[in-house]
């Protein structure tokens, strides 16, 4: 007993020296000052804490902004994404090449670019003041099908269609802009926070007060809507320190170990927050469905989470092991399509995103559970939502374990084999004891505990997976080609667009739109969570196939990390011989 | 056993990796198990793997982009099924954008006038009178904003109790006199002999505005005791023992006058009657539910006053049996009920959210009155959370059940 307390404090006090040693240093074979992991805790905490919040404000059904005062109906949503789409595909391309070269282009072809880019806001712009419907017979065929399309008419769909090309143009030239501007000082993950910090807190703060949703016409309501949040989604605030933090080291035991516990530990701002914010919802007189959450709660806590990450976010590197700025590869157009479509294991993904897409536009059963069967709100919600994801905290720290003891492979089949059975528990509970509420209730929430216990560590996984997979891109083609990867969104998505209308059309036919109040009614939310879950289960199911063909293992991984360096040590060389001034590269 | 296991655990640890790679092949060095890198060099067959590429883009994104547009399309205004005896059922009509006024009676379809360049004037609705549409599905209609009168024929004979759902604009529904199945008392939808109201449409009191010169909708504290009377009082007739689920959702009413005779209050009858207000939020509107004992036979709907109709009290009707699940939640203006001996089942959250705090003060239904003793209501079907409940120190608080309570 006595040996064991004197092992612990012995223990404790190693831990002292080691963190003192290394606050500011590294260990050998390490890259990560502890110092570097204060700092992680508290940015990537309040940068988290902030893009969670931001989940509150979404252009879709599940917002409570958009379910209780703009009162859209729900197929609108999948009718502007295909209006959207086919520009998508245009923009998509300039997009990539812009962003997988880092923002350094070719004088000549910038200056391309940026005119195609100003194109699009003039053109957009043009659409949103005039009215391009009104050229058309208004008896024709098309004019008469846009104005049955749910939610809109011709003119609005003009201006739905004008919007996408405003937003393309705006965030295509600011991102040629500020990607050269910002990423040889803060690197390619954290810079946006730089540029988009103080614009996005002006868009929170404009979408609460600006009453769009008093315009009583549901078809210039939704185009108006639509035009505010592409303006909001213009400024970016994702999670970026935490992906940066994916990145802080070329260890890679190092880059799990900083994921564990500095990145967990910062967490925890994001689940006190999670407490805290529904208690205050809760005291408003409409608690959820008040616009006050839309004016005061959520802009004040985004503000202050804003103000903490740039704060903290000075000190956080990145350090993939990488040529100089002045030696990167430059990445063809073709090249760039080919190098990704070589990548087995993003083959591999895709297919089970796509698979996935079989459960895409279902309604966040969780929440209409808590809504509207158990009636939660203020503390009680608060306390179930906090108790239910701290389950996933204990078995996030034993990641480390886990990812050593078990492979990549096994984890995602057991992840998918345990949402497929925990799925089906809840549908059982739903359908044959949906009456008890209590019963129901209690079922539901020791499967959800169970559920979010058994996914941090295959999401750990997952993203450490994700790194790699990018590690072993940049070995095959010189560089990450992270945004080149979206070309297989190029085939998947149009099948998942369409594969996504199915289910709202079947919620269409139990009666959800836009009143999401049908769900009191209990046949109604029966089936509603019922009937999307058990396609969800049958994706979860097939979503194992692919993984039985996944063979990347850490072995490899290791090997890519040397060719890496040591391709960064040469060009460095041959670059100093050259006499260039080197930035932005990394040797590891 | 163990030490395999071991063994095998161990093999996941990383080994220390050296690649001894000359400085000429950092650029091609392939991994063993890996593919080749592939950096700034050409492609084999490279205009052939383009086109391939190209084809398949194109055919993968038409394909969908066709069937996405078939599936999201509103290809007809009506939708109706075939049934067995060679009638229809209309599933579902998607409003145009313009057609206020619909007539279910026959198989029904819009067709356009090229001459006429007005939206809002350039089709008609045109009936096939060989096809006779009989049943009205749930949500047939539903999220609608436009449609203000619906004409149901002489055929019909089965109405869901939600088909017309969400129908904000929807002032009236006419039943033909011809109607075995159903009719209607001044736009409110019942079966013929009038024991259950089926449907009291959302925007029914614009049509009685209309109907007795009001030029405007009149907010809370504006409301005469003229308006109250004519436009927002409903009086049940003495026949209906049942009102139907989501009968009264979202209507604007002040008070309602309930039969004695009246058995079942089905699941949201009466849920969330509001007056709709310029700005913001809607005011909830239900101030009282009162019953009353008629005399003779009391066959219309619209409030005279208390002497015409009987004996009338503040409360539930005697007889009641039935109250379903949130029949009355969300009407935070209601301040007293009373549940009379005769109830022997509640739903679910029947009374929910009639509370709610404001300055520190319990407003709303602050409590809630029972004939029986407790023992006698436990008994009962009782669902949970039937009462209301309020934010008391951060968690919920049922409010005071008054059992063995005397009718005011």
């Amino acid at each position: 007993m006595g040996g064991s307390k004197g092992n612990l404090i012995g223990k404790v006090k190693s831990l002292v020296t080691e963190l003192k040693t290394h606050w500011n240093t590294p260990a050998e074979g390490k890259y990560v000052p502890y110092k570097e992991y204060k700092d992680l805790v508290f940015a990537v905490g309040s940068n988290y804490a902030g893009a969670k919040t931001l989940e509150y404000i979404t252009f879709a059904a599940s917002c409570f902004l958009i379910m209780h005062h703009y009162d859209l109906p729900y197929l609108t949503f999948s009718v502007i994404n295909i209006i959207n789409m086919p520009l998508n595909y245009i923009s998509a391309l300039l997009w990539w090449f812009v962003c997988d070269n880092l923002g350094f282009l070719p004088k000549k072809t910038e200056k391309k670019f940026n005119a195609v880019y100003l194109s699009m806001i003039a053109f957009g712009l043009s659409c949103i003041f005039f009215d391009w419907s009104s050229l058309f017979d208004q008896t024709s065929g098309f004019i008469t099908y846009l104005n049955g399309l749910e939610g809109l008419n011709a003119k609005a769909c003009f201006k739905v269609f004008g919007t996408h090309f405003l937003y393309t143009g705006w965030v295509g030239a600011r991102n040629i802009f500020w990607r050269k501007k910002l990423i040889p000082k803060y690197g390619r993950y954290k810079y946006s926070l730089y540029c988009d910090a103080i614009p996005k807190c002006i868009m929170v703060v404009l979408i609460g007060w600006l009453p769009i949703y008093n315009v009583p016409d549901v078809a210039s309501r939704v185009w108006m809507a639509n035009l505010l949040f592409a303006c909001f989604n213009v400024f970016g605030f994702a999670n970026n320190i935490e992906e940066c933090s994916k990145r802080i080291s070329p260890n890679l035991q190092e880059r799990i170990l900083v994921r564990s516990y500095p990145i967990k530990i910062s967490h925890i701002f994001n689940s006190i927050l999670a407490i805290i914010l529904p208690v205050i919802i809760g005291m408003l007189r409409y608690e959820w469905a008040d616009i006050n959450v839309f004016r005061f709660v959520i802009p004040i806590t985004f503000i202050v989470a804003v103000c903490f990450t740039m704060f903290f976010a000075g000190r956080i590197k990145e350090r993939i092991p990488q040529p100089p700025l002045e030696k990167k590869v430059q990445i063809k157009f073709w090249d760039g399509m080919f190098g990704v479509l070589k990548n087995k294991y993003l083959r591999i993904n895709t297919i089970v995103s796509l698979i996935d897409a079989l459960g895409n536009g279902m309604l966040p059963f969780v929440t209409i559970l808590y809504f509207y069967t158990f009636r939660l709100s203020g503390l009680p919600y608060s306390l179930i939502v906090a108790l239910i994801s701290f389950a996933g905290t204990p078995p996030d720290l034993l990641s480390p374990y886990f990812l050593k003891r078990f492979s990549y492979k096994q984890i995602m089949i057991f992840y998918q084999l345990s949402r497929a059975i925990g799925n089906s528990a809840i549908v059982c509970a739903i359908w044959f004891c949906g009456e008890n509420l209590v019963l129901c209730g209690t079922i539901c929430i020791v499967v959800l505990f169970f559920m979010e216990m058994t996914k941090t560590v295959p999401t750990t996984a997952g993203h450490d997976m994700n790194v790699r997979i990018h590690d072993y891109q940049m070995y095959l083609t010189g560089e990450r080609l992270e945004n080149f990867a979206s070309v297989f969104g190029w085939f998947t998505d149009p099948i998942k667009n369409f594969v996504g209308l199915l289910i709202p059309m079947f919620l269409l036919m139990y009666g959800f739109n836009s009143n999401w109040e049908v769900l009191f009614v209990d046949s109604v939310r029966r089936n509603i969570i019922a009937v999307p879950l058990i396609v969800d289960i049958i994706g979860f199911s097939l979503m194992t196939i692919p993984y039985f063909f996944w063979d990347y293992d850490s072995r490899k991984q290791n090997m890519v990390m040397e060719v890496l360096k040591r391709r960064a040590e040469v060009t460095e060389k041959n670059a100093k011989e050259e006499g260039l001034t080197v930035s932005g590269g990394y040797k590891g | 056993m163990k030490k395999d296991k071991k063994a095998k655990a161990n093999n996941q640890v990383e080994e220390p990796i050296i690649l001894d790679i000359p400085e000429e092949e950092i650029w091609t060095y392939q991994i063993e198990g890996l593919a080749a890198p592939h950096v700034n060099k050409p492609y084999k067959h490279f205009t052939f793997k383009k086109i391939i590429f190209i084809i398949s883009i194109v055919v993968a994104v038409s394909l969908s982009v066709y069937f996405s547009i078939l599936l999201i399309a509103n290809k007809d205004a009506f939708t109706y099924e075939k049934l067995d005896n060679g009638n229809y059922q209309l599933t579902k009509f998607s409003n145009t954008g313009f057609i206020e006024e619909i007539d279910i009676d026959y198989v029904t379809s819009v067709e356009y006038d090229k001459e006429n360049k007005d939206p809002e004037t350039n089709f008609t609705l045109v009936k096939n009178e060989k096809e006779k549409v009989t049943e009205i599905k749930q949500f047939a209609v539903n999220e609608d904003n436009v449609l203000k009168v619906v004409n149901i024929g002489p055929d019909v004979e089965k109405i869901d109790g939600k088909a017309f759902y969400s129908c904000w604009a929807l002032e009236r529904i006419e039943v033909d006199e011809n109607n075995k199945y159903y009719c209607d008392i001044d736009g409110v939808l019942y079966n013929k002999d009038k024991t259950e109201i089926i449907m009291y449409p959302c925007n029914h009191d614009e049509y009685l505005r209309q109907k007795y010169g009001y030029e405007a909708e009149i907010f809370r504290e504006e409301v005469t005791e003229e308006y109250r009377k004519q436009i927002q009082t409903y009086v049940v007739p003495s026949t209906v023992k049942t009102i139907g689920e989501m009968c009264f959702n979202y209507a604007n009413l002040r008070d309602i006058y309930l039969p004695e005779g009246l058995e079942t209050i089905e699941t949201l009858a009466i849920f969330k009657l509001h007056e709709p207000q310029a700005e913001d939020w809607n005011v909830a509107s239900l101030e009282n539910i009162y019953s009353y004992k008629p005399k003779g036979v009391v066959a219309d709907s619209t409030f005279t006053s208390q002497e015409a109709l009987g004996e009338v009290y503040n409360s539930l009707p005697e007889g009641l049996k039935y109250i379903g699940s949130d029949a009355f939640s969300y009407n935070q203006a209601l301040t007293y009920v009373y549940i009379p001996e005769s109830v022997t089942h509640i739903g679910h959250h029947a009374f929910w959210d009639n509370v709610y705090k404001e300055d520190g003060n319990l407003k709303g239904l602050v409590e809630i009155n029972v004939a029986k003793s407790e023992e006698e209501f436990d008994a009962d079907e009782i669902g949970d959370q039937w009462a209301p409940q309020y934010d008391y120190l951060l968690f919920k608080k049922t409010i005071n059940v008054n059992y063995s309570a005397q009718r005011k």
